[in-house]
């Protein structure tokens, strides 16, 4: 692989952070190690079938931790303006001390000087409403003359602690509900000069299937009258998308203590030696960057590094969703932390755990206590995308783009798309997952998809 | 002077303390095609010294027989950091980060709408400042060459960088490499010792922030021109703070996350003793004194 290809990020002021937390849960190590404990749950786990790097080969992984090489961008707009907009929502519940800089929803809002559409973009899994990667498709739609409102995923803390009636995240309808009021709200209190003439919303991974689950909550109660969703690489089935990640974890890290605090002297050691090669007066993004790209070599090390990306932010929802549930895995409910006390224990042992006990431990007793009618399964079955399929078969206002090595899906998964959407839905041969947001082709079919102007349309 | 300075302040803090419900902040403008233009440039840029680097990969070994053996997955430090002050650290953490919000962001805020070349010449001018200590630290490294290149710099930078404002050495091929008290403590053996949040300065180790201190209290000893103790000192010395908050690209809790004081702990002191490590390798370099070349591009880490 070219060196030119892997250096695409583009620069935000996010991105920075991102990059240092993407290394971090490389140097860290964590560990999927629980198979000791005794499983007597009675609630078994969602079942995650298929391969653990879905449908993607070695092109596909490596497109997925590099982003869309810098070559290939869209082209641009040259400026952006850009408001950071906090707001306190009026159910948000008492917000717990661990959490006291999360009390108010940030999102970030560009608006055009005239009249102009509206575009809601949700970020993916644990992430806020300001990456890169978010970075790029308000780029792309200011650009196209949209307003551009983006918004973090549910599953982000901030978004958790302000936003959630739950606290628990994960769960699609309730997720979207959240996402909804939240919508609500914003738009209600936008700048006053703002004009806008419709309303469409967009996400990407997690947040495309949020934004059709909106999109279709609102087709119901009416309240913005959203015209189009866009999903970009979505999630068909949530919970075996993230089963497949927490197997690519298992497989590509290994089980056990020693197997993390291995990986992570490994890649201190590799972090060390580079530094000491390279001629950097300080450790910055750019040294992270190139050694990053030096220490993923295998198809093994990028596997590990989206597993382990993604352990990370399911670390923080875990975190959130035991404490605001009550059931007392990490969290003793009755003595929860304050400002002062060290989490650092606490962190490790969540860093052991997959996203299958958050499902029997945290979640399904939740939600199976709030939804007496509900099973396990069917709490599993409510994740999947089909629960508003024939909305999505029959009504041409919804569209998705996705790869045809995305890691998320599976080859059921990726069919059960095409059949569903139909020439609604663009697969692109490359990207793996979310390895091509903001490539030219990507973009100019999003606009076209926004514009109506796309095979499948209604007239 | 003082009193405009602490009302400016109160009145941003108040400022920050007013909104309840709603609030709005403006950021500067992103300029996407600019960005994307740059990360084309520096895609060319890495895959350049990347073929650089495979070049020189395989001589290294070979030039410099003193050089240290690698570093070993066995040498990488526990994944425990020793943090005795904990909870003091947390709560400094969070003071810092209320008053980063309150304070500091909306100063830097404002100061990033003055236009760039201002800013820059601000830049220049506290960065030629600081010049000086590292004239005397390089000298206490026995890195006499370094100081020397410092003290060139600091000259070309105050006469023909007009005061400073501008980085003429620079652009004569004597790039800025600072270098503090906290190196000359580690090259005197002093290790980093427990992690400590300074106030208002953030992350840092018990031996950084000694090194923080000293390079005050060298620059107050000196006092330049009378600028840190004269009647513009408070005013220069916010001036100096809001540049160089405007320079890091770090929002506080930006993650959401509850674990971030660990993070960020994590990191901060992973970094440093990875720089300490590249900082052991060049004075092992320099002994084998083959690849002076890698001295003259370089300098070690500045600390903070």
């Amino acid at each position: 692989m070219k060196a030119s290809d892997t250096f695409s990020a583009r620069e935000s002021r996010n991105q920075g952070w991102r990059v240092c937390l993407g290394l971090a849960a490389l140097l860290w190590g964590a560990a999927f190690a629980h198979g000791a404990e005794p499983s007597a749950q009675a609630i078994a786990p969602p079942p995650a079938p298929g391969p653990a790097a879905g449908l993607a080969d070695s092109a596909g992984l490596r497109a997925t931790v590099f982003g869309t090489s810098a070559q290939n961008l869209a082209p641009m707009p040259s400026t952006v303006p850009l408001v950071e907009i906090n707001i306190a929502l009026p159910w948000a519940r008492p917000v717990p001390d661990v959490f006291w800089f999360d009390r108010k929803l940030r999102v970030w809002f560009s608006a055009q000087a005239k009249p102009a559409p509206l575009a809601i973009v949700i970020s993916g899994t644990g992430s806020d409403g300001n990456t890169a990667k978010l970075s790029a498709l308000r780029g792309a739609l200011f650009g196209a003359g949209f307003h551009v409102l983006t918004m973090p995923s549910p599953t982000f803390p901030g978004f958790i602690v302000s936003a959630s009636s739950t606290g628990v995240a994960g769960d699609l309808m309730q997720d979207g509900h959240d996402l909804y009021a939240a919508m609500q709200q914003l738009i209600a209190r936008l700048p006053r000069k703002v004009r806008v003439t419709e309303i469409d919303v967009l996400g990407y991974s997690l947040g495309g299937a949020n934004a059709a689950i909106v999109k279709s909550i609102d087709a119901a109660e009416g309240k913005l009258k959203i015209h189009r969703a866009v999903m970009i690489d979505p999630p068909v089935s949530l919970f075996a998308s993230i089963g497949r990640l927490d197997k690519l974890f298992a497989i590509n890290i290994g089980t056990g203590d020693d197997a993390i605090e291995r990986l992570y002297r490994r890649l201190y050691a590799e972090l060390a030696n580079s530094y000491r090669a390279s001629d950097r007066v300080q450790i910055d993004r750019d040294f992270l960057l190139a050694a990053a790209a030096a220490a993923l070599k295998t198809d093994a090390e990028f596997s590990a590094a989206i597993a382990l990306t993604f352990r990370l932010d399911l670390v923080n929802v875990f975190y959130a969703g035991d404490l605001y549930a009550g059931t007392g895995v990490v969290v003793d409910p009755k003595h929860p932390p304050r400002v002062g006390d060290s989490l650092e224990e606490t962190q490790r042992i969540l860093r052991l755990k997959p996203f299958a006990e958050y499902f029997t431990k945290v979640f399904a007793p939740y939600y199976l206590k709030q939804r007496p009618n509900a099973t396990a399964a069917s709490l599993i079955a409510d994740n999947r995308l089909d629960i508003i399929g024939d909305t999505l078969r029959s009504d041409s206002d919804y569209y998705a783009q996705t790869n045809s090595d995305d890691v998320i899906l599976n080859a059921q998964e990726l069919a059960w798309l095409k059949d569903t959407l139909g020439s609604r839905l663009a697969v692109y041969d490359h990207g793996g997952h979310l390895g091509n947001i903001g490539e030219r082709q990507q973009v100019s079919d999003m606009l076209r998809m926004l514009a109506g102007n796309w095979p499948g349309a209604a007239k | 002077m003082k009193p405009a300075v602490l009302l400016c302040l109160l009145s941003v803090a108040a400022g920050g303390c007013a909104s309840q419900g709603v609030s709005i902040r403006s950021l500067p403008s992103q300029h996407p095609a600019a960005d994307n233009a740059a990360a084309v440039e520096r895609a060319a840029g890495f895959a350049a010294a990347a073929v650089q680097a495979s070049g020189a990969a395989g001589e290294t070994g070979q030039d410099s027989p003193q050089a240290l053996p690698p570093v070993t997955p066995a040498d990488a430090p526990s994944m425990h950091t020793y943090d005795p002050w904990e909870r003091l650290n947390r709560f400094t953490y969070r003071f810092n980060a209320r008053f980063d919000e309150a304070v500091f962001l909306r100063l830097s805020d404002a100061y990033r709408r003055v236009p760039a070349p201002i800013r820059s010449g601000v830049h220049n001018f506290f960065g030629n400042l600081s010049e000086i200590d590292s004239v005397i630290n390089y000298a206490l490294q026995w890195r006499l060459r370094s100081s020397a290149r410092s003290l060139g710099r600091f000259v070309i930078n105050t006469t023909f960088g007009i005061g400073g404002l501008f980085d003429a050495a620079a652009k004569l091929k004597l790039p800025g490499a600072p270098t503090g008290l906290s190196t000359t403590l580690a090259r005197w053996g002093m290790h980093p010792g427990p992690y400590l949040v300074m106030p208002f300065l953030g992350p840092s180790t018990l031996r950084d922030g000694i090194g923080f201190l000293g390079d005050y209290g060298t620059s107050y000893g000196i006092d330049v021109a009378k600028l840190y103790r004269g009647n513009v000192s408070w005013g220069l010395g916010a001036l100096n703070a809001v540049d160089q908050r405007s320079n890091i690209n770090f929002r506080y809790y930006s993650t959401g996350s509850p674990f971030e004081y660990e993070n960020v702990r994590f990191l901060y002191v992973r970094k440093r003793l990875i720089e300490d490590e590249g900082l052991r390798a060049k004075d092992s370099n320099k002994g084998a004194s083959s690849t002076t070349q890698q001295e003259n591009a370089a300098e070690e880490p500045a600390g903070k």
